[in-house]
């Protein structure tokens, strides 16, 4: 019933999971680079329902993991703005290359 | 392959997700940044659809182009809201070469080993009442993670509170 | 005498007291250093009395087992040992209370009294080892003591240079002496005097290494004693307090070197080269040193050329086979130049000054020193009936028996040179008219004369127990079953007696006219040859052309090794630590704190494995 192959699939995960890779590892801005955490998420998250439907075991168990890391990935953001918040009020600033305070 | 319906549907999301996604990456504007990945996250959405995974794709949307977004909005308001991507500093031009030049080939690499992946397995009737086959599927095989689950999100919950309490914002209280 | 050990103890422990306790004693240290060398002179006397009966006494303790070597510590007491025991401690006990007035008021008073201590110690461990190393171990405590002794006012540049010029130029002769040692350890498995001896005595050393060991062992003597060509160091090492010259630099530690001679004696014996180079050397460093003396006008640089000229004596004597004449001579030697020394220490601590041209007319001032000073000048003259006069003698007639007739006349003109010299001396200080600038001039206290008082009685005294006209019990006494040693007393002409007398006499005759008397002006020979006096004033140039060979090689070969140290050495290590710091720079660089660029490396990282995995088609 389907024309679309499990490879295409792959590929936008793939398309996806570099462009929030290059995304989290260059952006100056917090936000986004959270963000593009996301997107790397979301990236995984196709690969499982993909699995799902189309793996060498097809099964409902591909969409309860992606359930489930849609639930950590919505934790993960409440606490990451919420840092950053915190961080905010500290340093007046959210670029990700001022806050080194780790190093010294 | 033939020219389906299907098909269609998912080289115009991919299109959509694809283009979100190059947004983000050139936009100069955080909020458009953002706005953009809402486009990526819709069509991410549909891509579940296709894929048999209706519950999913409302959780997709409501989730990530509800919440998730809305929370990135409200921290770049509460932060410097019209901040701008500046020109990268001085190491940091090499530092983007040289990290292009590895997720591309980490890309070339992966894509080298789907090309040409089929699996020819028989396909399983998701569609037909999703929702209840998670539901009976997270209620007996996985309560444990479920409610570990649960234990998590209390978790972050009250960890938002505490380290944003000064500005007495509710942005953790969403989930 | 088994416990002869204790002896050289006594200044040790007064070494170490005043090392401890110097600062609170002050001035007080000096009655610690008096009273333990007079301990070690009261049982270096009981010790001499009692060998005079007894047998040499001798004992060892093993002190390292390395393999089927075994070496021993000990001591031994026999003639020799006996006899230089005592006058080591007897010297310097003098020294020590002589001290205490001419060193009174130096802030460094404890240091001064507790190095002479050191000394003391080292010397008197010198003269009772029973074996080569103990030797060699307490020579090179002796050199530390000298140095010390020499660098005393190390705030004067000139005293530092000659400190450390003695130390050097004797560790040339020590180099000498440490590789003669290992050689005769090698050849005989020993370094024990008495078997170094039996295995000689029995043939199974090769006459060529006999030789060659002891001409190295003689130029540990030639560094120690000051004799031609390492000399240079004793007249500098003059820079040290006058006390010092006296007990070292007259009476001990450069008699240290003929000592080892003597010690070594049956082993030179077996050899005629190394009997004739010592004889040889000590000739000529004879002669040569005594024109020096005729020239120079410091009084202590007098005496230091004249000592060296004695020691030059006593090598002679023994190279020509005179045993006996060479230990005799040594021991009144140390007597009268012990009290030539301190004699001139009570002048220079009177006038303050140790230029002789500035000096005269002080015989009546100093009225205790200047009658002194005079016995010294007799006795080192070879005036008859003074002890130098026996001593002198005895060379004179060993030289002549041995058939060595150049160096016996070499001799003989030395002695007319000695005469003059030092009574040249003694007429440009003591006689003529007082000085106007000298008016405060005052004998210096008891603590001062009394010991020159003891020691101008030995000087004349000391020869009467070796004479040919009472019998030679010294000589007998030395050589007492031990043939090896030769004959105490050697049999020569009478006229070499006469000749001996007349040649001082001439010399101070001399001296006297041109002196004293004036009736000859001083400068009829130096304007008469005026190159010839301006080679001997300027010491034979010695110095120059140590400077300009043997301290210019080193210079050279330093700075050549010092461009080594400089571009090759420090090239390396700069290399090795610019790679470092490189390294460490951008290992610190990419320490940025930046997570980005953590992220980055390690992500590249993993494309770089993931391309490898690929390429490789699985796990490497």
């Amino acid at each position: 019933m389907n024309g679309v192959p499990v490879s295409a699939y792959l590929a936008l995960a793939l398309i996806l999971f570099c462009i929030g890779l290059y995304g989290a590892l260059t952006k100056r801005n917090t936000i986004i680079v959270l963000i593009s955490i996301e997107l790397m998420l979301n990236a995984v998250n196709i690969n499982l329902i993909t699995f799902s439907k189309m793996g060498i075991a097809p099964s409902i168990t591909g969409q309860i993991f992606a359930v489930f890391v849609i639930a950590v990935a919505a934790a993960e953001v409440a606490v990451g703005i919420a840092i950053l918040l915190a961080l905010y009020r500290n340093r007046k600033t959210v670029n990700i290359d001022e806050m080194n305070e780790l190093k010294h | 392959m033939t020219f389906s319906g299907e098909f269609l549907a998912f080289i115009l999301l991919a299109l959509v997700a694809i283009s979100g996604g190059v947004l983000l990456l050139n936009l100069t504007k955080v909020v458009h940044m953002v706005v953009a990945l809402v486009f990526t996250f819709i069509s991410i959405a549909g891509i579940y659809i296709l894929l048999s995974a209706e519950f999913l794709a409302v959780v997709q949307v409501l989730i990530y182009s509800g919440a998730i977004s809305i929370i990135m909005l409200f921290g770049i308001m509460l932060t410097k809201h019209n901040d701008e991507e500046e020109a990268t500093a001085k190491g940091g031009k090499w530092r983007k070469a040289f990290l292009l030049l590895g997720v591309l080939a980490f890309g070339a690499v992966f894509y080298a080993g789907i090309y040409n992946l089929d699996f020819g397995s028989t396909p399983v009737a998701l569609h037909e009442n999703n929702a209840e086959q998670i539901g009976i599927s997270l209620f007996s095989d996985y309560v444990i993670p479920f409610e570990l689950m649960s234990v998590l999100l209390l978790v972050a919950f009250v960890g938002a509170i505490v380290l944003s309490k000064k500005d007495e914002e509710k942005e953790g209280e969403k989930e | 005498m088994e416990n002869a050990w204790l002896i050289p103890l006594f200044p040790l422990l007064s070494f170490l007291v005043l090392l401890l306790f110097g600062k609170r004693l002050k001035e007080a240290s000096a009655y610690v250093g008096i009273l333990l060398t007079l301990a070690s002179l009261v049982f270096s006397v009981i010790v001499l009395v009692a060998r005079l009966t007894d047998a040499t006494f001798k004992a060892e303790a093993d002190w390292l087992q390395i393999g089927d070597l075994q070496l021993t510590v000990g001591f031994e007491v026999n003639q020799l040992n006996a006899l230089m025991l005592v006058i080591v401690s007897l010297v310097s006990f003098l020294v020590h209370t002589y001290s205490k007035g001419y060193m009174h008021g130096d802030e460094r008073f404890p240091v001064f009294y507790a190095y002479l201590g050191l000394f003391t110690f080292a010397m008197l461990g010198l003269v009772l080892s029973p074996n080569l190393l103990q030797t060699y171990i307490f020579w090179e405590l002796v050199g530390v003591g000298s140095f010390l002794l020499i660098g005393f006012y190390f705030n004067k540049e000139s005293a530092k240079a000659a400190a450390k010029k003695a130390f050097i130029m004797t560790r040339i002769g020590d180099v000498g002496l440490l590789i003669g040692m290992i050689l005769l350890f090698w050849q005989t498995g020993s370094f024990e005097y008495d078997e170094i001896f039996a295995s000689v005595h029995a043939g199974e050393v090769s006459g060529t290494m006999i030789t060659l060991t002891s001409i190295l062992i003689f130029i540990g003597a030639v560094g120690k004693s000051g004799q031609f060509p390492l000399h240079t160091w004793l007249p500098d090492a003059m820079e040290g307090p006058t006390p010092v010259s006296a007990l070292i630099h007259a009476a001990t530690m450069v008699a240290a070197g003929v000592y080892l001679v003597a010690t070594m004696f049956p082993l030179f014996a077996a050899s005629d080269t190394a009997m004739s180079t010592v004889a040889i050397v000590g000739a000529f460093t004879a002669i040569f040193a005594a024109t020096i003396g005729l020239t120079q006008t410091d009084i202590k640089r007098v005496l230091a050329y004249s000592t060296v000229s004695q020691l030059g004596y006593m090598m002679l004597a023994l190279g020509a086979a005179g045993y006996v004449a060479g230990v005799f001579h040594l021991m009144t030697h140390a007597f009268f130049k012990a009290l030539l020394f301190l004699a001139a220490g009570s002048v220079i601590h009177a006038v303050h000054t140790q230029d002789i041209e500035k000096m005269g007319g002080l015989w009546k001032k100093l009225s205790f020193t200047a009658p002194l000073f005079l016995i010294g000048t007799l006795a080192i003259s070879g005036v008859p009936l003074f002890s130098g006069f026996f001593s002198k003698d005895e060379i004179l007639i060993a030289a002549w028996a041995n058939g060595n007739y150049v160096l016996f006349w070499l001799a003989v003109i030395a002695a007319f040179f000695t005469a003059f010299y030092m009574f040249r001396l003694f007429f440009m200080v003591f006689a003529g008219k007082e000085r106007s600038d000298m008016k405060k001039v005052h004998e210096s206290p008891f603590t001062m004369t009394g010991p020159m008082i003891v020691l101008g009685i030995l000087a004349v005294v000391s020869g009467y127990v070796n004479t040919p006209w009472f019998g030679t019990f010294l000589g007998d006494w030395l050589v007492d079953g031990n043939e090896a040693l030769g004959h105490g007393h050697i049999e020569g002409p009478a006229w070499i007696m006469i000749v001996a007398t007349v040649v001082s006499l001439a010399g101070i005759y001399l001296a006297y006219l041109m002196y004293s008397k004036k009736t000859l002006a001083r400068d009829w020979f130096t304007s008469r040859a005026p190159t010839l006096y301006s080679i001997v004033v300027n010491k034979y140039f010695i110095d120059e052309i140590y400077n300009s060979t043997f301290v210019y090689a080193t210079k050279a070969v330093s700075l050549f090794l010092r461009f080594i140290e400089l571009f090759l050495v420090e090239g390396l290590v700069k290399s090795v630590t610019g790679i470092v710091k490189g390294l460490g720079k951008t290992g610190s660089k990419l320490q940025s704190g930046q997570v980005q660029t953590y992220s980055t490396v390690a992500f590249v990282g993993l494309a770089v494995l993931l391309i490898i995995f690929a390429l490789t088609g699985g796990y490497f």
